[in-house]
């Protein structure tokens, strides 16, 4: 089905990782996973396969590829497109519509299929993938997860046999990989030729055939999934893999608070030497309000909160997982505690001094999920700097080098590789001395080494004596540096207790 | 009921036919009239569409400025306050048919179904690909540039420290860092599913014009004659 | 296959930069319901503040066609969303000749990127097309509504027909002066991050 032979292949003008005399070949109804650390070429093997090398991203290109009886870098990507659909990471960044409707019938559209043929593949997909709730919806108002969903279905329609998959769930929670996986093993069920690049093994292993192991552009192992099976979490992390069983004994593990209704929840506050104290922690979506003034969130009407939180205390110095399912309220607990949402009634006390409404803006800081979002200026002594109330040159260069990121200074944020910008954001919280930092899933889409290089921060970072909150999906971060785990359900506290 | 939903193209003759209109000054009670008459339908059709409180705002709104205008301030008020209420009256009456129409166009239109018009329009596939793309970033620059106002809210430079220039900046250069990225990922997610193939792209929603379309036009057309032709008459 | 032919991906870019620039010209536009009289400042704020994503646009596709579609894009927009259709030869009109500036240097040469950015900024007025051709029917309206000459001059004085030529002028002065502006702001960002 697809067969690559001796492909060199090095990026124009670009760092990219290239391919180096790289063979290949993957029989029909096969399902392949590839993995590796980030920039070994999984993403470049995935692009020469759907033809977006050579024709859409530049380079040097030896050797013959072959898909589907078609010679790739003579056929034109549209012709590619009824034979070869692609999944990609970024939810956000793949559909071309601005609803479900037309996101899946858009390839066809383009192939200038009939209308009514286009109709009829519409609607076995929606029936497959059972779509029906989310037809008619603009895409802005669907969650990850089913932008995902719709993403794949796009490409369903087009009625391809051989089915890509670049990290699709980097940027997914539990229950979205789980309908992903859904996805996957319905293809596959149908004989499809399945090909994913992935970080996180756990929820693929169950459905591939294959595993391929890369480093620096070249197949370093190669298992069939007995093999891959028997592989400890040790042999996985020797090669710098997330593990396979660990993730989903995790997941079941802090996920318990999670996924069973019954289980006791502990709202009782618990005081820690030198804690820093949130309360009157009450926000709502839909204020109520009279004719010219909102009326004041109280402790009374908390039941119809999106978020009622009357007393929590955080304990310093120690790193805190956030926990939850999706829409449990993790997202507006963050925005919350950074002052981002003007209604909260929140107080926050800490070394005796309590701070409410926008006060607490200068206590916190949030590095969000899409860090590019919080990069303003064209360096990063500059970045760091903006965040002084009086510039200074000294101190800012120290923060930085702390951080690593000596060197660098004079460079433009948007120049460096996410880890470094996270750092970047990171270094801004520090010179603003902010005592509370939040972090927004800072590994989604990392491999095992960088997930670690980011555990072994927030545990130097929460050292000095500050509240290090990390909100993730990654119950591998829990496991590596949180000494806390806080879950919330439905906008309410349902336990802060010490890690295991 | 059923929803009375008509074709784009009516739609885009709606507001071709109004901008007409909209630019002629009016001074028979004959021309008051026509406009006053092809403003109540698109109001009608909002409200056949379900659109009831935007509706209702449109018809208060422009009922009141024509009140205004018509038996208050044109008798003998004078000074700077009637003056500005006079001047927003004048653009209120004058421009708010076109924006009316517009309105319930745009909202009640899907991509889709525009896209299609413009197929069926002949319009060239380059120009209605590069139109779907608008369509589709204005929600998306909206949504980057409530994250980076958050951003910036967190770090208290959201008065640019008091510079304009910083203001803007702040908020424009992030923003086109996003766009561009995601531009990037978008064109290549698209170029897998066949955009840019050399033929003839299709829609999967078929158009066709039915009656209620042909008379909504009829209505429109003959407006517009009857109000260009009262002018001379008048 | 023929280099200088717009691609899908081209398509893409000269739709998200019609969009920015939309947006600039929006935000600018909100001024203009505090006071009509900020209309006039459309001018001098729309042609430098969207230069900053116009001179980016000019090095990210650089092939014949990226303008002319654009400013068919902003007259579509702008007759869909009850702007009229009036300004839109004027538009169409000035995007092309743009266009065809630019390609003269190859889009490479700042000196015509800027010339071409100016005879593109002439689009801003069409803004005022409305407003102009109406001009005349408010002022008599406000004088048979009893008040004085003098004072509707006075209202009047910035949007009326003669002041057309100026602005146009202004359009094509800021048009170069923002060129420099975008110019500054694409090497202190976008090329300093290694994005152009």
């Amino acid at each position: 089905m697809i067969n690559i032979n001796n492909v060199n292949f090095h990026y124009k003008g670009s760092k990219e990782a290239g391919l180096h005399d790289f063979s290949l070949d993957i029989k029909p109804g096969e399902a392949v996973l590839l993995c590796g650390a980030s920039g070994c070429g999984k993403t470049t093997i995935l692009r020469l396969i759907n033809g977006l090398i050579p024709h859409y991203y530049k380079g040097e290109l030896e050797g013959s590829i072959n898909v589907n009886g078609k010679d790739v870098p003579n056929s034109e990507l549209y012709d590619l497109a009824s034979v070869v659909g692609t999944v990609f990471q970024n939810p956000r960044s793949q559909f071309f519509s601005v609803d479900t409707d037309g996101e899946i019938t858009f390839g066809n559209e383009n192939l200038g299929i009939e209308p009514k043929e286009i109709i009829r593949r519409k609607d076995e997909v929606v029936n497959e993938l059972e779509l029906g709730p989310l037809l008619g919806k603009s895409l802005f108002e669907l969650s990850g997860g089913e932008k995902q969903k719709i993403a794949c279905a796009g490409v369903s329609a087009l009625m391809p046999e051989i089915m890509l998959l670049d990290e699709p769930s980097s940027n997914l929670d539990w229950k979205a990989i789980d309908e992903l996986k859904e996805v996957i093993k319905y293809w596959k069920s149908k004989g499809k030729t399945i090909v994913i690049s992935e970080h996180r093994l756990w929820y693929v292993k169950d459905i591939v055939d294959r595993v391929i192991f890369m480093k620096e552009g070249r197949i370093e192992h190669e298992w069939n999934s007995e093999e891959f099976d028997s592989l400890t979490t040790q042999d996985l992390s020797e090669l710098g893999l997330r593990p396979t069983s660990v993730e989903e004994k995790y997941i079941k593990e802090f996920g318990q608070g999670i996924f069973s209704e019954d289980e006791d929840s502990d709202n009782s506050i618990k005081r820690y030497e030198n804690g820093v104290t949130l309360k009157d922690m009450y926000f709502t979506y839909d204020m109520p309000k009279y004719f010219f003034r909102k009326k004041k969130l109280n402790a009374a009407d908390s039941a119809q909160y999106t978020l009622a939180i009357p007393e929590l205390e955080l304990p310093r110095g120690k790193v805190i997982g956030l926990i939850g399912k999706n829409g449990a309220g993790k997202t507006t607990f963050l925005r919350c505690i950074c002052g981002l949402e003007k209604d909260c009634t929140l107080k926050i006390t800490s070394d005796g001094e309590t701070v409410t409404g926008k006060k607490i803006v200068k206590k916190c800081y949030m590095v969000m999920q899409d860090v590019n979002h919080q990069l303003f200026t064209d360096s990063v002594r500059a970045e760091v700097m903006l965040s002084m109330d009086e510039e200074d040159k000294a101190k800012a260069d120290k923060i930085i080098s702390d951080l690593g990121l000596y060197g660098y200074e004079d460079t433009h944020p948007m120049a460096l590789s996410g880890g470094q910008k996270q750092r970047v954001a990171i270094a801004s919280a520090l010179a603003a001395n902010s005592e509370i930092l939040l972090f927004d899933e800072p590994t989604s889409g990392l491999d095992r080494a960088h997930m670690m290089a980011v555990a072994e921060m927030l545990t130097g970072l929460a050292k000095d004596n500050r509240v290090i909150i990390v909100s993730t999906h990654d119950p591998e971060l829990i496991s590596l540096c949180c000494d806390y785990t806080l879950c919330i359900e439905k906008g309410r506290l349902k336990y802060l207790r010490e890690c295991q | 009921m059923r929803k009375l939903e008509l074709d784009p193209r009516t739609k885009l003759f709606m507001i071709f036919a109004m901008s007409m209109i909209v630019m002629v000054p009016a001074f028979s009670t004959l021309q008051m009239a026509i406009r006053i008459i092809v403003t109540v339908i698109p109001i009608l059709l909002m409200m056949l569409e379900g659109k009831y409180a935007a509706a209702i705002r449109f018809a208060v709104l422009y009922a009141a400025a024509l009140i205004l205008q018509h038996y208050y301030l044109s008798v003998e008020s004078r000074g700077v306050f009637s003056a500005l209420i006079t001047g927003y009256c004048s653009i209120v009456v004058q421009f708010m048919p076109a924006m009316i129409t517009a309105w319930y166009a745009i909202r009640t239109t899907k991509i889709g179904d525009f896209m299609s018009a413009m197929q069926k329009m002949h319009i060239p596939d380059g120009v209605s690909i590069s139109l779907a793309v608008v369509m589709r970033f204005f929600p998306t620059i909206k949504e980057e540039y409530e994250n980076i106002n958050d951003a910036m809210r967190m770090r208290g430079i959201a008065m640019g420290g008091g510079k304009v220039t910083k203001m803007i900046e702040y908020r424009l250069i992030p923003v086109m860092f996003s766009c561009v990225n995601i531009g990037d990922e978008l064109s290549a997610a698209a170029v897998t599913r066949g955009l840019g193939a050399p033929i003839k792209r299709t829609s999967a929603r078929e158009l066709k014009l039915r009656a209620v379309d042909y008379a909504t036009m009829a209505v429109f057309a003959v407006s517009t004659v009857l109000f260009m032709a009262a002018k001379n008459i008048g | 296959m023929n280099e200088n032919k717009l691609k899908a991906k081209d398509f893409i870019t000269i739709g998200i930069f019609t969009a920015l620039v939309f947006i600039v010209e929006y935000a600018c536009g909100m001024l203009g319901f505090i006071h009509p009289y900020f209309i006039a400042s459309y001018v001098i704020l729309i042609p430098i503040v969207g230069s900053i994503p116009m001179m980016l646009f000019y090095t990210k596709v650089e092939k014949f066609g990226m303008i002319t579609i654009m400013s068919v894009l902003i007259a579509i927009i702008m007759f869909v969303t009850g702007m009229g259709w009036l300004g839109a030869p004027l538009i169409i009109i000035s995007g092309l000749i743009a266009d065809l500036i630019a390609k003269k240097g190859g889009y490479k040469s700042f000196k015509m990127t800027a010339l071409s950015h100016g005879v593109f900024c002439l689009w801003i007025c069409a803004n005022y097309f409305p407003v102009i051709v109406t001009a005349d029917n408010y002022r008599k309206n406000l004088i048979d509504g009893g008040f004085s000459a003098d004072y509707c001059d006075a209202l009047f004085s910035v949007i009326n027909a003669k002041t057309i030529a100026i602005l146009l002028i202004l359009c094509i002065v800021f048009g170069v002066v923002g060129a420099f502006v975008g110019k500054a702001v694409v090497r202190k960002h976008f090329e300093k991050a290694g994005i152009v």
